[in-house]
């Protein structure tokens, strides 16, 4: 500074347009690699403003959907209520604080979300990482959880998308304290694809996403199962209806009655699975076990002796039934 | 090195009383998450992912919880996500912040306003 005061002022003037010009280079430069990058920064929505996804209507907004201001760091039990209350399950943030909230990390983890989810009877799924599903999402009536980093390194925030508008290209979403906020499609995409786009609905077992994959679907049902097998029964027989032709899901459907102590019911879905598919080891193994819990051991024999022939990958589990039957059957002869 | 082998052999004693009742019930059944889970999974054994279980268990309880909620939570979990958890757990994201937020958002703001306006 002290040298630069006594400086002629020619000199001065000229650093000074020198500085300016510079200036103007580097933000030049930076609205060039704007433009020219921002198709890749922001793909979906690239995508997206070429046309409306086919089916979906112009503008959704789901009002009937509760907002739960966040209490500080505790967006996760905030959305998870939201996406809970949503789907008919009565339930506060503060009463999912335990069952998300991870103090050490001052947030709640995405394994986490999907996990409470089910210790309500909803079966969580994980959308597949696309902008068009989450908007036929919340057209067909269910709320979306996604993940966004607001952050310039750690500023992960769940938020639950509640509408969009397409013509105005803005995504409605009930976020922290705010309870409408409208982000636009570009800057969605910005902070959500730091995600890896991860998005998820709690679906009551009664329905089915708009978006579900079969496969998929079925796990997120199976995933249920543990924590919640009536919910479980009921989501399977819905798969059914949809996909009649899946033997996982009936194998499903039979556990879940197993579970429960249904025997009866369980034994007649793998006796139709039986049918439909006679060299599946775990339908022949599992319809012995079943017959075998109603001391049914002498019919539950051959099925067992099949399911042993077979081989495969189950083989030591077989074999373990077979064993328990055969004990049984020693037992009462006795 | 004798402790770590005691305490891998104790939290799996430990994980093991807890669940066998509910194993040997279930025995004999196999079940759906077997099914649909793919076969490359199932390479794991039964034991190994237990010991996953336990480890995550002790990983929740270090970030703050009891051992009680730590284990409800960890039930709802299918194995899969346990492992994708185990030892990881300081690295996920965790979502809950609000200061950054704003942060961002105003730098994407500024950045929009002025991409908007070098247009104009």
């Amino acid at each position: 500074m002290g040298v630069e005061r006594r400086l002629p002022i020619a000199l001065r003037a000229h650093r000074a347009a020198r500085d300016a010009r510079l200036a103007a280079g580097v933000f030049l430069c930076a609205c060039v690699l704007l433009v020219s990058g921002c198709a890749s920064l922001w793909p979906q929505t690239a995508e997206l403003r070429e046309a409306l996804p086919r089916g979906l209507p112009e503008r959704v907004e789901l009002e009937k959907v509760p907002f739960f201001p966040q209490l500080e760091y505790q967006c996760g039990p905030a959305a998870l209520a939201t996406a809970l209350v949503s789907s008919g399950i009565k339930v506060t943030p503060n009463e999912l604080v335990s069952q998300v909230y991870l103090p050490g990390r001052k947030g709640s983890l995405q394994v986490e979300m999907l996990a409470a989810a089910r210790r309500h009877g909803r079966v969580s799924y994980e959308l597949a990482p696309r902008f068009e599903d989450v908007l036929r999402e919340v057209a067909a009536g269910t709320p979306v959880i996604v993940l966004q980093n607001l952050g310039l390194i750690d500023g992960w925030h769940y938020a639950v998308a509640v509408g969009y508008d397409y013509r105005r290209g803005e995504l409605l979403l009930r976020s922290g304290e705010t309870e409408r906020k409208a982000l636009s499609f570009t800057i969605h995409e910005m902070v959500w694809k730091r995600s890896g786009y991860w998005a998820m609905v709690a679906m009551p077992p009664g329905r089915i996403p708009a978006t579900a994959d079969e496969a998929r679907w079925l796990a997120a049902i199976a995933a249920l199962e543990r924590a919640d097998a009536k919910s479980a029964r009921i989501a399977y027989a819905n798969f059914l209806q949809r996909w009649p032709g899946n033997l996982n899901a009936a194998i499903g459907l039979a556990n879940s009655h197993y579970e429960l102590g249904e025997l009866r019911k369980a034994e007649a879905v793998l006796r139709d699975a039986a049918r439909r598919a006679p060299d599946s080891v775990i339908v022949l193994n599992n319809l012995a076990q079943t017959l075998a819990d109603q001391g049914r051991e002498d019919e539950a024999l051959p099925f067992i002796e099949r399911a042993a022939a077979l081989g495969g990958r189950f083989e030591a589990a077989i074999e373990e039934t077979r064993r328990t039957i055969l004990q049984r059957i020693a037992t009462k002869k006795r | 090195m004798k402790s770590v082998l005691a305490r891998t052999i104790s939290r799996l004693l430990v994980v093991l009383m807890i669940w066998s009742p509910y194993h040997m019930a279930q025995a004999s059944m196999i079940g759906t998450d077997q099914v649909v889970s793919p076969a490359s999974q199932l390479e794991r054994s039964t034991v190994l992912n237990f010991v996953s279980r336990s480890d995550v268990s002790g990983q929740l309880q270090a970030l703050g919880l009891d051992p009680a909620t730590a284990g409800e939570r960890i039930a709802a979990m299918t194995d899969e996500e346990v492992r994708s958890l185990a030892g990881h757990i300081n690295a996920l994201p965790a979502g809950g912040d609000t200061v950054g937020v704003l942060l961002l958002i105003i730098v994407v703001a500024a950045i929009w306003w002025v991409w908007r306006g070098g247009f104009r």
